[in-house]
Formats: structure tokens, C-alpha cells, sequence
């Protein structure tokens, strides 16, 4: 047998490509392996990072790059990468993955050391993976994860035997517990990237002279060398003979041989399409018949016990339905209490203050402006702070993946998967990393789809905007003992973006992003207990992000809305009169006429104008016009929701918030768009403004539309008042 | 336990629950999607058992992993109970 590449074989290509000693070009070292095998703890534990990490395949989606500090104060460049389970792609996730590990990535350079990471629990899988890496004469280390949970599921490796069988190095680990990390970070320090045994299975007699002489042709027509003749002589004898017709790039001489090829290997009854992954799979099977044992199971996994309630045809909406209104009861009545400490403590700051600051512009600028905005939104934190804590549970336990799972029938009548439903379930935290997980759709028109749809789902920044409105409008009661009116109206909040995500995702399916029927195929992962520490990370960086949001842009347009609701001075006139004539009631006034149809005032007009880029606006832009009105000179008692509830307009006389106004105004932020950095990573990720625009559109008009049919059924059913 | 009532060649669709089948042909029309299922361990001579049944679609062990897919996907995987593949 003929090797694939000769190079690759006589050690040219086996010696870990080295740098000059002191070259200022640090080592890159990349992390690969399958989805959900642990890469990103990994990561994590070796570079003191906080990446993302989840018990679902797919939480990665895209490069990560930190500093590795080796033991003789070597520094490296790591990497860790989506996760993949073979070096042919199908998604976009799985596309930037191998193409940085094949080098053919514009930005990156080929990794100089590959640690691919393979779950214990998963040898036979992951070794298919290791077995193309080998192929390539990648320089290869294994991290060989999960150990501890192949322990408790009775399985034992043979290190030494997987080491000898693939002559790389082989550290075993568990990574959310840091063992065995500084082994690795010494393996990899000593540069043990060997590149290993290339290609030890072996291919059916004729499919391999076939593979041999077709490698020539390619050589001889293409210059094609190497592993990538050979990954292309599968390829072509792998493909439809139907297709070859098509394939035009390739020389007619060697399609008409492929061809022939296709006859005779038919004629010899090899199943072309399997040979291939068939072969590997049986060495691979070979090698674990010694390197692996596994003690049988007896009885039921409790993986299994769990799924068998929570994935069952009834139960598991039922569950579903019930930890959705469990997050958002819990939302309101957990979150009170802190709410109201932190809601004190800015009243006794502002008392504080008025008490030490002069009368003035700059006591009113500080006190009503600048800490009237800030505090209205910092209020919501204990509720950010919640809503993450459940969405790292949810994320962390393996329940994302099983969601998917009983969501794919639901998904599949608007013509998409299951799989799309992470995505949108990602949403709820935020559109961002929604958008960014739709890399996981191999289906680039399911893809786009999921992705105009996903700023639908009520992300956290609604949520200070709907619990403000809540609060002050929808009265406490308490329906069926457990639940409230409040909590049961923010759940048919949320609960109307998922219908209209998924109403707009089935419109698009049926128009211009038609396709072939969407097919769900997805790894479960075992149940277990969420890691703390993980989820605690995860909840302190948002809470972080949310609270450096609200003392820096926030803080700003507070008080650059202030000066705008204060000025031009009008001495002598009431507080109401001066904000209405002051720029920002101007510009309220301005628009007016558009939303009026929609039972919004001018008022309402200043918080939809300054929450256009971002929504937790409203609610500080409420806080500070609201304080600024206050003829109240003594700091900010009236809590804002009293403030609001009572506050008339001063021509008319009528109410600015009615309970109708409250619902119109949820709906309408329900489904705007309203968020600046949606746009920017809409338009990264379709690189082009054609989609994000379309996107502002059709939101905008449904916005529009919906809320206007609400407002009007509301008055004909005589709710206005 | 015995395999009497596992057709000699049937579908993983049709496969009774709880008990190792062999998979004998995967003919999905789209060959990415047949190359993905081999990928995942799901290849010609594989065993393979579907432990749960959802809403149009099920759970499967291969290996050590469980997987869900839809039933139309597990109609185009031809099985057959353990004994008969030898012949195949
Ligand atoms: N028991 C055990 N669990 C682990 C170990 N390493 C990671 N995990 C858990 O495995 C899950 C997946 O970890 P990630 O680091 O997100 O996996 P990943 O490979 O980056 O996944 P993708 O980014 O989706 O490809 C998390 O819930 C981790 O806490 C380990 O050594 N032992
Ligand atoms: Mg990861």
C-alpha cells in the first residue's frame, strides 16, 4: 500500500516546526475535539480566562484567544475553537474550527502545536477526529477530559496503549477540577507535538489502489499533494457518479477515470459512499478493544431516568411551560426585596447630596438628572442578576440540549429544527450571543432565518422596561395561588415574543428562504449538577457588564437628557410646562403625531426617542424626567412608578400611563428592534447591511402594527380610562 | 432475550425500543447528512438503540452517547437484529 503523502510519512513534515530561540513569534497552540468535551474549561483552567462554558454542544462558536505562561516562563498564544466532530465541516461553527487547524484561515496562522481534547467518556467518537489529525501530521498532544466521569461510568483507558498506538502523548485531566493541567502545560512546554502515526487504517484492497492512482491524476492534473489529494480522491470516489458531470474544475481526463473507478468498485459491491469512515472506524474499534474496557451498566442511567420525564411527549412541555413561569414569577417576587434595599439606598444618596449641594443647576443636574437615571436602572440588577442565574442552570445542566429536543416538533411546523430553538432560548439573555450561536446551523438559509428572528425573543434589557410598567400598572393579584397577574403578564410578554420569533420564522420559511426539510440530529449530553463556580462567573460578568453600562453610556445620556428637559429656562412656570417646552418635550412633541395611534404622548415620545439604541433607556429617561418634573424639592421620595402612575398631562388632563398605555408600550418593546449592537452584529455575521436593514424594517412594522390593534381593541373594549 | 420480532431489515423508525440493532445502510438522499450520521459513530455495522420516543422524534444510544433525532432522518437507517448482519 502506497501511503497517502510520502512526505508525511518519512518524517519531513513530523518535527514540530520550531521557532529560533528567542524569536519574538510566540507559539500558538490550538484546542480542538468534539463538541461539548470540555475544550473551553480546559481553556479556562490554563489561562485563567472566564470564557463561556455550557453543558450543550455548541457553546463556542467562535475563536478565543489568551496567554499561555508554560512552567520555564515560555509564553504561548492558546487558542480554544468550536467544537467539531470531523475535519469535513458542515457548519459555520465548525468551519472556522478546521480551517484554522488546516491553515487556511487568513487571519490565523496554522497552530504550531494541536492539543485535541477527547472525552473519556466518548473514546471511540473522538478518536475518529484524532485519526484525520493524525493524517495531517498535525502536531498532536491529547488531553484525555472527563476521566472522573469515566470513572463513575466504570470505563478505564490504557494510556500507555493509546500512546503507543498513536505515538503522541496522551495527559489525562479533569478540567472543571484543574487536574492534570500542569502536566499538560509541561507536555506542551517540552513542544511533544509529535505528529504521530499517520494513517493506520486500512482501506478495502481495490478502493485503496483506486485512491492510489487517483492521488497521481491529481498530482499529474492539479498539483494536489498530500493528505488534501488524498481527502480529494475520497471525496471524488465517494460522490454521486451522476455529479461528476458538474464538477468542471477537475480535468476531464480524471473525471472520466473516476468514473470507471465508480463501475468497478460497484461491480465489486464496495459501498463507496461508507468505505471510508467505515474503515476508520474499524481500526478505531480495533485500538479500543484494547486501549478501553468499560464495565457493563446494570439498570437505567440516571441520564436516562431524567429523560424519560423530561423529554416525554407530554410531561416535557408541561415541564418546560413550568420553568419558564417559575424565571419570571421568581423574577418578581425575589427580586423585591433587594430591589427595594438598593431603591433606599439611592434615596438616602440623593437626600445626602441635596443636603450637602446648594440649590442650583448643579444639585439638580447631579441629584435629578444623573443619579435619577442611574439609580431607575440599577434598580433592575437584582432581576439581570436572577434571570442569568437561571439561564447558567438551565445552560449548565444539560437541560438547553433536551429544550431543543422537544422543541424540535413546535420548530419543525415553521420549518426549522430543534436546534434553532437554542438560539432563540439564548435570546432571552440577550439577542448578541443568540445571533452568534445560530453558527451552529449547518443550513445557511435555517440560519439566516433563526437569526431575524432571534431579536424577537425578550432579551434582559426589556426586562427593567416591562417590570417598570408592571409594577406601576398591573395590579398584584394573585392567580392560582402561585403565580401573580404581574408574573402571569410578564410571562405573556415573553411568551408573545417566542410567538411572534416563531411566526415570523415560519413566514420567511414559506417566502424567500424556502429549503429542504430541516433534520435534527443532536448530541445529549448526561445530566449534571451545575458547576457553581461556573455559573457564578458567568452571572458576575453580566451583572458587570450591566452595571459598567449604567455608569458609563446611561450616565451620560442622563445627563445629556437632562440638560435637554431643562433647558430652554422658562422661570416661573410650572415644572410640567418646563419640560414640555424644553427640547426634549420638543422633540417628544415632534414625534407625537406618529405614535399618538399607538395612545402614546409626547412624553412616552422622549423615552422611545432616547432608548432607540438601547432599551433599559426608557426606564432611566423615565427616571430622570420624572424626577426633573417633581415640584417636590426634597430629594427623590415618590418612588418612580407612583410618580408615573399619577402623573397627568397638563393640557389635558388625562392620564400619561393608563393600564392600556402600560400593555401598548410592553408590546411595542417587545417587538422593536431598539438595540444598536443587534445591528452591528447582524451586520458582522451576514456581512451586509441588506439583512440587519430588513431587519429594522419588518420589526419596526410589526411593532407598529401589533400595537396599534392592541390600543384599538383596548379602547373598544373600554379599557382606556 | 430474544430478537424474533425484529424484522430482518427494517427501520431505526421502526426499531423496538430498548434493544441493540445493527445498522445495515444509511440511505438519506442528502449524502452530507448520511456523512455526518457516519461521523457521529452512526456508520454501516454500528449498533445502535433507541431508548426514548418524543414528539416525532427519538433518542438513540451509539457508543456511549445518546443522540436525538427526528424520525423521518431514523426512516432512512436500515437495521437489523444483531445475528442476521453477519450475512449482510
Ligand atoms: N465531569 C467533568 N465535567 C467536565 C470536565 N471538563 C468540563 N466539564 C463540563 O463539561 C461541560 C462542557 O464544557 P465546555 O468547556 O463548555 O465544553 P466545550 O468543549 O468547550 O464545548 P463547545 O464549546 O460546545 O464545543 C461543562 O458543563 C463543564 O463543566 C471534566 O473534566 N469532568
Ligand atoms: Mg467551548
Amino acid at each position: 500500500m502506497t501511503p497517502p503523502a510520502a512526505g508525511s510519512r518519512t518524517g519531513l513534515f513530523r518535527t514540530v516546526r520550531k521557532h529560533p530561540a528567542g524569536a519574538l513569534k510566540a507559539r500558538t497552540v490550538a484546542l480542538v475535539g468534539n463538541p461539548n468535551c470540555g475544550k473551553t474549561t480546559l481553556f479556562n483552567a490554563l489561562t485563567g480566562l472566564r470564557q463561556r462554558v455550557g453543558n450543550y454542544p455548541g457553546v463556542t462558536v467562535e475563536k478565543k484567544e489568551g496567554r499561555l505562561a508554560l512552567q520555564d516562563g515560555i509564553q504561548c498564544t492558546l487558542i480554544d475553537l468550536p467544537g467539531t466532530y470531523s475535519l469535513l465541516a458542515s457548519a459555520p461553527d465548525e468551519q472556522i474550527a478546521t480551517d484554522i487547524l488546516l491553515g487556511r484561515a487568513s487571519h490565523t496562522a496554522r497552530p504550531d502545536l494541536v492539543v485535541c481534547v477527547v472525552d473519556a467518556c466518548n473514546i471511540e467518537r473522538s478518536l475518529y477526529l484524532v485519526s484525520q489529525l493524525l493524517d495531517r501530521s498535525v502536531p498532536l498532544v491529547i488531553a484525555l477530559n472527563m476521566v472522573d466521569a469515566a470513572e463513575r461510568n466504570g470505563i478505564t483507558v490504557r494510556l500507555r496503549v493509546l500512546e503507543r498506538e498513536l505515538g503522541v502523548r496522551v495527559v489525562p485531566t479533569v478540567a472543571s477540577k484543574r487536574r492534570g493541567v500542569e502536566e499538560l502545560k509541561r507536555v506542551i512546554g517540552q513542544g511533544a507535538g509529535a505528529a504521530g502515526k499517520s494513517r493506520q487504517w486500512r482501506l478495502p484492497e481495490p478502493v485503496q489502489r483506486e485512491c492510489d492512482e487517483l492521488i497521481g491524476l491529481l498530482d499529474e492534473h492539479h498539483q494536489l499533494k498530500g493528505p488534501d489529494a488524498f481527502d480529494e480522491a475520497a471525496a471524488l470516489l465517494a460522490t454521486d457518479t451522476a455529479d461528476l458531470e458538474r464538477m468542471v474544475r477537475y480535468d476531464p481526463v480524471l473525471r472520466d477515470h473516476v468514473r470507471r473507478d465508480h463501475q468497478r468498485l460497484e461491480f465489486l459491491g464496495v459501498d463507496r459512499r461508507s468505505v471510508f469512515v467505515e474503515a476508520r472506524y474499524q481500526w478505531i474499534r480495533t485500538l479500543c478493544a484494547e486501549a478501553v474496557s468499560q464495565e457493563p451498566r446494570n439498570g437505567d442511567t440516571l441520564t436516562h431516568r431524567i429523560d424519560r420525564i423530561v423529554t416525554h411527549r407530554v410531561w416535557g412541555i408541561v415541564i418546560f411551560a413550568g420553568i419558564m413561569a417559575l424565571l419570571f414569577q421568581s423574577i418578581f417576587t425575589w427580586a423585591a426585596l433587594p430591589m427595594a434595599w438598593i431603591h433606599d439606598g439611592f434615596d438616602a444618596l440623593s437626600l445626602l447630596l441635596t443636603r450637602i449641594i446648594p440649590p442650583g443647576d448643579l444639585r439638580n443636574l447631579l441629584v435629578r438628572g444623573a443619579l435619577g437615571g442611574v439609580a431607575a436602572v440599577v434598580t433592575f440588577l437584582p432581576q439581570i442578576i436572577l434571570l442569568f442565574l437561571f439561564i447558567g442552570v438551565l445552560e449548565d445542566s444539560g437541560y438547553m440540549a433536551r429544550a431543543a429536543f422537544i422543541m424540535d416538533r413546535v420548530m419543525g411546523r415553521v420549518g426549522l429544527h430543534g436546534k434553532s430553538f437554542i438560539p432563540l432560548l439564548s435570546s432571552f439573555a440577550c439577542a448578541i450571543p443568540g445571533i452568534m450561536a445560530t453558527r451552529t446551523i449547518e443550513n445557511s438559509k435555517d440560519r439566516l432565518a433563526t437569526m431575524l428572528v432571534a431579536p424577537l425573543m425578550s432579551c434582559s434589557a426589556r426586562l427593567p422596561v416591562y417590570t417598570l410598567l408592571i409594577a406601576a400598572f398591573i395590579p398584584a393579584r394573585s392567580v392560582l395561588g402561585i403565580f401573580t397577574a404581574a408574573g402571569l403578564t410578564l410571562l405573556s410578554m415573553y411568551g408573545l415574543g417566542l410567538f411572534a420569533a416563531l411566526g415570523m420564522a415560519w413566514l420567511f420559511k414559506k417566502t424567500f428562504l424556502k429549503s429542504s426539510v430541516p433534520v435534527f440530529l443532536m448530541e445529549l449530553p448526561e445530566y449534571k449538577i451545575p458547576s457553581i463556580r461556573s455559573v457564578l462567573v458567568q452571572v458576575a460578568e453580566r451583572a458587570y457588564s450591566f452595571l459598567h453600562r449604567a455608569g458609563t453610556i446611561i450616565l451620560g445620556a442622563s445627563i445629556l437628557l437632562w440638560f435637554l428637559a431643562s433647558y430652554p429656562r422658562m422661570d416661573g412656570a410650572l415644572p410640567a410646562e418646563r419640560l414640555q417646552h424644553s427640547y426634549a418635550g420638543l422633540a417628544g412633541r415632534f414625534i407625537e403625531p406618529v405614535i399618538r395611534p399607538l395612545g402614546f404622548d409626547w412624553k412616552v415620545g422622549i423615552g422611545l426617542v432616547s432608548s432607540l439604541l438601547q432599551r433599559e433607556m426608557f426606564v432611566s429617561t423615565m427616571g430622570t424626567i420624572y424626577n426633573i418634573d417633581n415640584a417636590n424639592d426634597e430629594g427623590g421620595q415618590a418612588s418612580l412608578r407612583d410618580r408615573m402612575n399619577s402623573d397627568r398631562d397638563p393640557a389635558t388632563g388625562l392620564p400619561t400611563f393608563t393600564a392600556l398605555t402600560a400593555v401598548c408600550l410592553m408590546v411595542y418593546y417587545v417587538l422593536a428592534m431598539q438595540c444598536l449592537s443587534t445591528v452591528a452584529v447582524m451586520r458582522r455575521e451576514t456581512n451586509s447591511w441588506r439583512w440587519p436593514a430588513f431587519q429594522i424594517a419588518y420589526m419596526s412594522a410589526l411593532a407598529y402594527g401589533v400595537t396599534f390593534v392592541v390600543y384599538r381593541a383596548g379602547l373598544w373594549l373600554g379599557l382606556g380610562g | 432475550m430474544t430478537m424474533t420480532n425484529v424484522q430482518p431489515h427494517t427501520t431505526l423508525a421502526n426499531a423496538p425500543l430498548g434493544r441493540a440493532v445493527r445498522i445495515t445502510r444509511l440511505h438519506h438522499p442528502r449524502k452530507e447528512i448520511a456523512t455526518r450520521l457516519r461521523e457521529l459513530g452512526m456508520c454501516e455495522n454500528a449498533l445502535i438503540r433507541c431508548v426514548l420516543r418524543g414528539n416525532g422524534n427519538m433518542i438513540c444510544e451509539v457508543q456511549n452517547m445518546r443522540i436525538g433525532l427526528d424520525n423521518r432522518l431514523a426512516g432512512s437507517i436500515m437495521v437489523t437484529a444483531p445475528e442476521e448482519a453477519g450475512t449482510a
